[in-house]
Parts: C-alpha cells; structure tokens; sequence
C-alpha cells in the first residue's frame, strides 16, 4: 500500500514527469476534430476569398528599395511609377524598418530591364540619393511561376516517398494518418497566413517545410510507441482506443519536451532576432515556424493518433472492441503496467472498495516487465 | 564492451577535434551566404534551343568574368539549367549585370591590327599591325597546294594606325608560337602546317582570289580612341579585346559572321603531326557563303580585313586569330597550329557551343544590402544561441546532471556541422545562408528530442526496476530505432527538397540533411557510448544523477 500512496501524493507535474497521467485522449478526440474541422474550413474559406499574399519569388515582379528621404516617401514613390507609365495603384508600398534606417519597398508586377533601370533611376533622382542606395530585386513571371512548380513538385514526391518509407517501416495505416496530420498541418499553417495576409517568400516556404518534418517527426515517435503497445497488447483482447490511449500518455512528457525543445529556438528568434534586434528577415520565417510547430504538436497528440486508431479500429482484432475505451484509474493502470485488465474486474473492485485504490492497480514487478530481470547476484564483485 | 565503447568514444572526439583542429589551421570557415553578407545574385536561364556543352562554357565564361574583375567568394551554381551568380559584397547592380551576362556567341571578325604585351610597356595604347605573330592558320582540309600567301607584309599598311607604336616589330613570340608565319621582315618563312594532304575529302578551288595586299585601310576608323573601346557584344563596332591568357592585344573590325556558320561537330585532331580543329561548315546561305564571303575578303588582305586573319571571338576574347589561307572552302575548315591538346580541346569547344550559342535570359535578380545582412546574420546568430541556451537550460532542469550528455552532445554536433560547413565552403563554395542558420537552429530541437526519446526510454526502463547498466542499454536500443525512424523521414525531405528545388529551399535543404546526418552520428558515436559507460560506473548509480530517484525502489519493488 506504500507504493500506492507515492503515486497518489505525486502532483499533476510528478504525474507528468514520471509518465504516470492517464489524460483520455480518445474520449477527446472529437473536441480536436471539431478544432481542426472549423480551422481547416476558415482556412479553405479564406484561401478562396482572399488568397494568399504571394511574394514576388512566385508571381515575377520587381520590387525597389529606396531610403527614405526628405523626398521620398509614399506619394513621390506613386508619382515616379505613374510617370513610368506603371499604374501606382496596384503597387505595393512598404516602409521598412531595420535599425535606425528605413526604407521604402515598392513592388510591382513584371517590368521590362529597361523599365527597371529606368525607375531606379528616376527613385534616386525623387530621393536625392546616389543611384547606387536604390536596390533593384526583380523576377521574372515565368521563373516565378517554374520555381512554385518545382516546389509543388518536390512537395507530392517528398509525400510520397515518406508514405512509401512509412509503410514499409511501421504500416500503411499509420502512412496514412501521419500524412493526413501533416496536410492539417500544413493546411491551416498556409491559413494563417491567408487570413493575417503575411507576404508567402521563399523563407515562408522553407519553414513549411521544416512544419511537415517537424509534424512527420513528431508524429513518429508516437506511432512507434503506439507499435511497441501493438506487440506487448497483443495478447491481452483490448481496443485500439485503449492502445492509442496509453501510448500517448507514455510519450506524453517525450512530446512536451519536445516541442519546448523546439519551441524555444523559434520564439528566441521571432522575439530578439526580429524583435528586439529587428531583422525583417527573420519575422516572417519565426512566424511560419512558430504557427508550424504549434499545429504539429497539437496534431500529433489529437489529430495523427485519433486517426490511426479509426483506421486501425477496423481491423478484425479490434473490431469487437470499437467505440469502448478505457478511462480514469483503469487506464492509469495500462498506462504503467503495460498491460491490459480485463475492464469489467477493473470497474467490479473499484466500485466495491468504493473510491479508495485496490491493490489490482498497484502492478507487481512481474506485471511491469515484459520479462523479469536477470537476477540480482548476492554479493557485488 | 567497455573497451569498445571506450574506443568509439575516443575516436569520435579525436576526428571531431581533429578535423576542427585542421580547419583552424587551414583556415576553413564557414563561407557567408548572399543574404548575409549582401550583395547581388542574378540567376539565368537558357531560353529556347541550346547545347549543353554551351551551357557549361556561358558557366566557365561568367566565372573567368568574375574572377577576372577579383570579386571575393563569388558563388556560381548549376541549378539545373538556371545559373545563379551570387556577388557578395558587390554594391553596383549594373556592373554585376552587365559582368554576368555572357551570350555564348562566337563572333568571327576580321584583324585589323594586332600587338603583343610586352613586359616593358603593356598598356601602350598601340595597335602595330607589323609585329602581328599569326599563331594558327585556317586551311581547307585539302589544301595542300597552297603555299605562303598570307606572309608577306602586307599589313604594312595598318602601320597607319600606330600613332604611338611601341617596341618596334620584333617583340618575343607569343605564347602559342605556333608554325611561326613570319614578320614583316621574313617572308620566306613558309607555312609548314600546309604541307601534306589529309583525308578529308573536300574540294575546293585553290587561290582563285588575287593575293594582293589593301591598299586602302582607312585609318580614321581605327584611329579613333572612341571605337577601340566599342562594346565587344555590338557585332558592328570595331573593338579592341585581349586573347585568352591576355598576352596579345587584338582590335578587331564588325563581325563577319557568327559561329553559327559552322556545324556543331568542330573536333580536336591531329591534323598534319599536330593537334589542330576541324569543323565542317553549315551549307546555304548561312554558313559557307557567310565563311566564304569572309574568307575571300581575309584571303585577299581587302581593307576589310588588311592583315588575312580572321579572329574567333567569344564573349569579348579572342579564342584564337588563324591567318586564312584559301579564299574558298567546301565543306570543312581545319585550324592548325602549333596547339596543345588541351588548347586544340578548349577551341573546339568554342566553336561547338559557337554554333548553337545558348541564350541566357536574366530570372531574377536580388539585392541585399550589406548593412542588412549584416544586421540579420548578427540577429540569427545570437537569438539562435540563446534559444539554444534557453533550450540546454530547460534540459538541466528536467534532467540534472544528465543534462551534460546532452550539452556536450550538441557542442559535438555544432562543430561537426561548423567543419563540414567550413570544408565545404573552401572546397566547393558552399555558402551558409540565412535559411540555412535558420534550418541547423531547428534542428536544435530534432537532435534534443533524440536524447529526450532516450531519456525517457531510460526512465522507463529503470521504473520497471531494472538495473541502470541495463536500462541503459535498454533504453537506447529502442530509442536508437524511433530516433533512425524519425531522421530518416527527415533525410528523405532534405533529400527531395535538395535534389527537386533551387534557391533558398536547396539550401535549407543541404542543411537540413547535413545536421539530421549529424544527429545519427552524434547518437551512435556519442550518446550511445558516454551514457552506457556513465551507467556502469558505480558512483553515479546513487542519487539523482539520472534526474530519476531511483534510489527508491518504484513500484512493487519493495
């Protein structure tokens, strides 16, 4: 009884720390669906009616950077591109501010070399400054439209060559639904991006790309665990749900570090690298990282796992027990002892010593491991 | 075991601190990417119809550009068929627009004049047409009847020129002296490539065309200072360009044509004991007619072309400057001369690209200012290791004092990733970028979830009462396969990403792979055997050095 009383005396961070919670994921599981269903919908929404801000890496287009000067501002930046014969009000016009210095970035769509010269010219005469302070970046449409090919490209290929790995290495159930919570991911990261209307660059995509490894990652470990469950359940008659259920309570802390892990880097960036040290560069690619890793963690634990249990629930060893799962004490119990109780013995004692913890949920060593250890020699060399 | 473990341990930190060693010593750094240095990239495409083999040539043409103008670091990359330019450091967009523009197109242009860099005046602004030292001649591959026609001083006349002519006439041969056709002064030399018929069977008319010397150059066209500095890529203007090593000096009047008159077949071989070119022409109107047309001008020394010599000029540099020998060709073209091999191989692969010239169209060009980057690698740099330190810190309060396995670990992973980065970056102008710094800061997370993975296997383990030697080794047996399971998932998409993109993704890409790489070596190499050595040693198995109180028995083991 001494052994029981250490777990009940441990606080929810003693739980957590030792890979004792019981926290019942699947019965949640629907809540987590909803989230992501009306995410995945204002995303969907928000793509269609307001599109995404693409930068000029995939439209083409020219943009110049130009310092402010007591000449140069908003109005004389329109007045130089209408004089160009370049319609001013499609134009977008930033002010840019790194440092002390700011500057003004005026983009446009694609324009001829000539054309361009000509307006960085004509925005160094506008602002007094030397030719050479005015920036020209430039795309041209075609390259633009090559680059999001090739990437839409190396995207499809990574999905599936990822698939095929997983199925080979875990199975094709659990391909399937660490890419499916990897589109989520995806998904409403690109949402976000759409309703707030941040620019999509080149950084944008890249850190989209560390959101997919990152969720795929994620995902992994946790259906690795949910793997070794497989084999050690497999003799005791359970359900999927209850597998998942435990499973994710074992590598629950393991994701938490993780993310942390993870986390902390990105916000270090976004807060003094953009912020406090104010690198433009680096905002956009803390933000798509930050919104990524937040979704993957979340999706790992209530998207991917969900998931695979519906799809695996299907199958004939679990069909007998689909829409049951254990909760409470009783999942507690599988969680640490790694093995399956019969729930109806579970539920008969707990209600009848009414409350207070019977000695069937404090496991013997022999229940803890899959085989006993080597025994101990009496006397140390 | 302990040994083994013992030597893995040892070897890994003897190559880590080794290789870190020789790259401080050969003073490998890590090369500074665009965006973090400023500067400009250009990137280009072929359009329409092209030669591979002209691809690579615009590639070598815009890197001798470069490095000719003494831009450091220049980074040039294939990216498929796109060439990227990146310039660090270079502030003028239209000097680095105009430097990296290469057209691939061979032009063939009449000498008018010709001098040598001498060592005592190599700027003279002189163009003496006497000491013109033709290197190579252009014969038909049958012209074996023909003699020294093109000797004799005929460019006596281009003397008109040399305002100040410097030197006299006779400088020291040129570096490729090759069957030396004379000076003014020796026209008994004869033409020693011509003798000997070959094999090909081409026919043409020999010397139809009178041999007689111009007598009409007009010498204000090349005398005044404004066209010696013509655009070399205006086919019309009279130019002044250097040949390939630079030791001759050519001005050189409008094209007569383009490389575009010959075949896409132009070989090195061994014409008459010596390696030579032989291409064949292009028929109907716009090849040998072309070439005919010029030889018969060059042949006949008209004031078009006073010196009989005929220069292959791409991108600005003069390949070569045969002296014509025939007036008319059918069919074939040999240029001989006294060439090397690997001389005969670069010429032919000039007019092999000359004559399907790739066209480059500039794609897009980007700008960074240098204070910018500055500003963002100095951001990136120092948020990134304080989200490292945050990160370690979080690690040493969860784990303790196992929390040193994982501060060393990544200490070992950084300078691994810093010498591949550094050896690469001498060796094959790699260059870190922004994306890349951001790429190798999230790995960060990657490579500590390993030890979390493991550690937390470890906890496992030793909750089911089982001994620390042995849930160590436990523990990282099944952590080994969820973590290769999870990085290889992550290699395949640095794998993907790197070969199907360009641009930034590529090289977060590189980077990605490279630090997951790290991590697997890192994991076997280092955390495997630190930590089952620290297991077995007895001290540490008391306490709460494992950030677990195992000293208390869990569960059921009372």
């Amino acid at each position: 009884m001494e052994e029981v009383s250490t777990v009940q005396r441990r606080g929810a961070f003693g739980r957590l720390y030792h890979g004792e919670t019981s926290f019942d994921f699947m019965g949640k599981k629907k809540i987590g669906f909803t989230i992501s269903l009306i995410l995945i919908l204002m995303t969907i929404g928000s793509l269609f009616t307001r599109g995404l801000n693409l930068g000029i890496d995939f439209e083409g287009g020219v943009a110049w950077q130009v310092p402010v000067t007591a000449t140069m501002d908003t109005d004389a930046a329109r007045t130089v591109l209408s004089s160009n014969g370049i319609e001013a009000d499609n134009a977008k016009i930033q002010i840019l501010t790194n440092g002390s210095t700011k500057s003004l970035r005026i983009q446009v769509g694609d324009q001829t070399p000539e054309l361009q010269l000509k307006v960085k010219d004509d925005l160094a005469k506008a602002s007094q400054t030397d030719a050479n302070e005015v920036s020209v970046s430039s795309v041209s449409s075609s390259w633009g439209r090559s680059i999001t090919e090739k990437a839409i490209r190396a995207l499809i290929a990574f999905i599936v060559l990822v698939s095929l790995y997983i199925a080979w290495r875990f199975e094709w159930r659990m391909a399937l639904a660490a890419i499916l919570a990897m589109l989520h991911d995806v998904l409403i990261s690109v949402g976000v991006y759409s309703l707030i209307g941040f620019e999509v660059t080149p950084a944008t995509v890249v850190a989209f790309l560390t959101i997919l490894g990152f969720s795929l990652y994620d995902t992994i470990v946790v259906f690795d665990k949910v793997k070794d469950n497989l084999e050690k359940f497999a003799g005791s008659r359970t359900s999927m749900a209850n597998i998942t259920n435990v499973s994710m309570n074992q590598v629950l802390m393991r994701s938490i570090n993780t993310s942390l892990a993870a986390v902390l880097p990105v916000i270090s960036l976004l807060v003094l690298g953009a912020g406090v040290l104010g690198a433009i560069a680096l905002r956009e690619f803390a933000i798509a990282l930050l919104v990524g890793l937040l979704t993957g963690s979340y999706s790992s634990i209530y998207i991917a796992s969900p998931l695979l249990s519906l799809i695996k629930e299907r199958e004939v060893s679990f069909r007998n027990f689909r829409g049951s799962h254990a909760v409470g004490a009783e999942l507690a119990h599988m969680v640490l002892s790694g093995t399956a109780t019969g729930a109806k013995s579970v539920r008969r004692q707990a209600s009848a010593t009414d409350g207070t913890q019977t000695s069937i949920l404090v496991p013997t060593s022999e229940a803890l491991l899959t085989h006993p250890p080597r025994p101990r020699k009496k006397r140390r060399r | 075991m302990t040994r083994r473990l013992a030597i893995s341990l040892t070897g890994l930190l003897v190559v880590v601190l080794g290789s870190f060693a020789g790259n401080l010593v050969a003073g490998n750094q890590p090369a500074l990417g665009l965006d973090l240095q400023g500067g400009i990239s250009v990137t280009q495409e072929p359009v329409g119809e092209f030669d591979s083999v002209s691809l690579d040539l615009a590639v070598e043409r815009i890197r001798e550009r470069i490095d000719s103008l003494g831009v450091a670091e220049p980074e040039i990359i294939r990216q498929g068929n796109a060439i990227v330019v990146n310039l660090p450091g270079v502030a003028n967009q239209d000097e680095a627009l105009r430097l990296v523009q290469v057209t691939g197109a061979v032009l063939l242009r009449p000498v008018l004049g010709s001098f040598q860099k001498g060592p005592t005046d190599p700027n003279a602004p002189s163009t003496t047409g006497n000491d013109s030292n033709p290197t190579t001649t252009v014969v038909s591959p049958d012209a074996s009847g023909v003699t020294t026609t093109t000797l004799s001083g005929v460019t006596t006349t281009v003397a008109a020129v040399t305002t100040t002519l410097a030197g006299g006439p006779s400088r020291s041969l040129p570096v490729v002296a090759s069957t030396v056709l004379g000076s003014s002064d020796s026209t008994d030399a004869p033409v020693t490539t011509l003798s000997g018929p070959t094999d090909t069977v081409v026919t043409t008319d020999d010397g139809s065309a009178p041999t007689e010397a111009p007598n009409a150059l007009s010498p204000t066209t090349s005398i005044d200072p404004s066209n010696f500095f013509g655009d070399p890529s205006d086919p019309t203007a009279i130019i002044m360009v250097d040949n390939t090593d630079g030791s001759e000096t050519y001005q050189l009047g409008p094209s007569f044509g383009t490389g575009e008159v010959f075949n896409n077949d132009a070989k090195a071989d061994i014409i008459q004991s010596g390696w030579g070119v032989r291409v064949t022409l292009r028929s109907g109107t716009t090849g040998a007619d072309v070439w005919n047309a010029a030889a018969a001008q060059c042949f006949a020394k008209t004031k078009v072309c006073p010196t009989g010599r005929m220069a292959i000029v791409l991108d600005g540099v003069v390949q070569s400057a045969p002296s014509v020998n025939q007036p008319s060709f059918s069919g074939g073209v040999d240029i001989t001369g006294s060439f090397e091999e690997s001389e005969a191989k670069d010429l032919a692969r000039v007019l092999k690209s000359g004559s399907l010239p790739v066209r480059l169209e500039v794609q897009a060009v980007q700008f960074v200012s240098p204070t910018l980057g500055e500003d963002s690698l100095h951001a990136a740099v120092i948020s990134g290791l304080i989200g490292v330190a945050l990160v370690l810190l979080f690690m040493l309060l969860y784990y303790r004092s196992l929390a040193l396995v994982v501060v060393l670990g990544i200490s070992l992973s950084g300078l691994t990733q810093w010498n591949v980065i550094s050896l690469l970056s001498s060796t094959n102008g790699l260059a870190l970028s922004l994306s890349g710094i951001a790429g190798i800061i999230v790995s960060v997370g990657v490579t500590v979830d390993s030890y979390v993975v493991f550690f937390e296997k470890l906890k496992d383990e030793l909750k089911t009462g089982r001994s620390l030697k042995n849930s160590a080794e436990r523990g990282f047996k099944s952590a080994w396969r969820t973590i290769l399971a999870a990085d290889i998932v992550s290699l395949i998409g640095a794998f993907t990403l790197w070969y199907l993109t360009v641009g930034s993704v590529r090289g977060f890409a590189f980077f990605l792979g490279l630090s997951t790489m790290c991590d697997i070596v890192i994991a076997w190499f280092f955390t495997r055997p630190a930590m089952l050595l620290l297991s077995r040693n007895k001290r540490l198995q008391r306490g709460r050095f494992f950030g677990i109180d195992n000293t208390v028995q869990p569960v059921g083991g009372a």
